[in-house]
């Protein structure tokens, strides 16, 4: 995972339980940081565009709410938006499992990955190998 | 003996860093305070929140405390001046003392306790929760998008802050004067100006800027020392309040050596 975090610096958009939600920010300012900072956007423009994301999951009534008040799948889906707001994103998705423990359907992932997938160029998961069963796979590269 | 001389050394030389580190911070603070680049979209939304929460919020607080703290001082300035027939001083003492030096103090006091324990609080939580990693992550500048706007708020609130406590102060003088001197509003107006000095409006500037900056920055810094477990999150403000109220104290002090010299 570090070899693809390195060579993606530029544009890595990181979904990792490492790296959450920043509890004292809406989930649209959490969403629009990215874009806020790097890009100078307008807060109004950035909330607009935010909230558009979020409708693309019917989330937009979480917009003002706190990472606190979310549940895992809430999470996950707030943190790939504010993950696909880096330009030409790659996205990296850390242990999964990790956001959303009692996720039972790892088909989730791949719908909500479907759902934004005109946002990102590219999306590598890594979990641990034990967990692979978990994906419903035998052929997962052990990297 | 070696013990004590090697412990004495061991806490100088861990304060002489802590200060260094400190004033390292505040160097790269000011670099950045002074580029136009870092004034972002993100940065600015920051900087309005934390007006509203450090200036706005308290308010209604601060007026209460200047109305009552203020107008009871005052009274018992203006008493005391004609109890010893020190009336002539009157505008000096209200410039020298009650504006420059009183209204300073009152609201850094009143920010450290608020806003300096919240912010010290604040990123300790995020670096125990890993928020500051999170930052990391996206390639956002801690500096620019936490420390600056917060800074800039501590030296807008203290200047503001000050100057309407000031303002609220002068005001029971005029009513005071009224009352136990007789003054009208034009003798006591023009005791007040014939009282301005000059430098004593840039050293009070400098002060409240001065002590903006530090009752931010070290909380700040404080927050950042905490380890990534919950338990030093009440270590690191209690140390970074205590480096606050002296931090104040060394401000104040040195303000009245530059006043006095």
């Amino acid at each position: 995972m570090n070899n693809t975090i390195d060579r993606n610096r530029m544009n890595l958009g990181l979904v990792s339980p490492d790296v959450p939600l920043l509890s004292n920010l809406d989930v649209w300012a959490n969403i629009a940081l990215v874009r806020q900072y790097h890009q100078n956007v307008p807060s109004d423009e950035a909330q607009r565009l935010a909230v558009d994301h979020l409708r693309r999951f019917n989330l937009e009534a979480i917009a003002h709410h706190r990472n606190a008040t979310l549940t895992a799948e809430e999470r996950f889906y707030a943190m790939l938006l504010r993950a696909v707001m880096v330009p030409d994103a790659v996205i990296v998705i850390d242990r999964p499992f990790l956001i959303m423990p009692d996720l039972k359907d790892p088909r989730f992932i791949n719908n909500a990955l479907k759902t934004v997938e005109d946002l990102f160029t590219q999306c590598h998961i890594f979990d641990f190998l034990w967990d692979q069963q978990r994906y419903r796979m035998n052929d997962a590269p052990q990297s | 003996m070696v013990d004590v001389i090697a412990s004495v050394g061991h806490a100088g030389l861990k304060m002489t860093r802590s200060l260094r580190e400190t004033l390292a911070l505040a160097f790269g603070i000011i670099m950045k305070l002074l580029d136009r680049r870092m004034y972002n979209s993100a940065m600015r939304m920051v900087l309005v929140h934390q007006i509203y929460f450090t200036s706005l919020q308290i308010l209604p607080l601060f007026i209460a405390v200047s109305v009552i703290f203020g107008s009871l001082l005052i009274g018992i300035v203006f008493q005391g001046l004609k109890s010893l027939g020190l009336t002539n001083y009157l505008g000096h003492i209200l410039m020298g003392f009650v504006v420059t030096e009183l209204s300073p103090f009152v609201t850094v006091l009143l920010i450290a306790l608020r806003s300096g324990s919240a912010i010290n609080t604040e990123i300790a939580v995020m670096k125990v929760s890993k928020e500051l990693r999170t930052l990391e992550a996206f390639k956002i500048d801690v500096i620019n998008y936490l420390f600056l706007p917060r800074i800039i708020n501590g030296i807008l609130s203290v200047l503001l802050l000050s100057g309407l406590f000031s303002i609220v102060v002068l005001l029971s003088g005029l009513l005071y004067s009224k009352i136990i001197l007789g003054m009208s509003l034009d003798a006591y107006t023009s005791v007040l100006v014939d009282a301005v000095q000059f430098s004593d409006i840039i050293v009070l500037l400098l002060k409240c800027c001065t002590f903006g900056f530090f009752i931010i920055l070290i909380p700040i810094r404080s927050g950042l020392s905490a380890s990534d477990e919950l338990t030093s999150v009440p270590i690191a403000v209690l140390n970074g309040m205590v480096k606050v109220f002296t931090a104040i104290v060394i401000i104040e002090v040195l303000s009245l050596i530059i006043r006095f010299i």
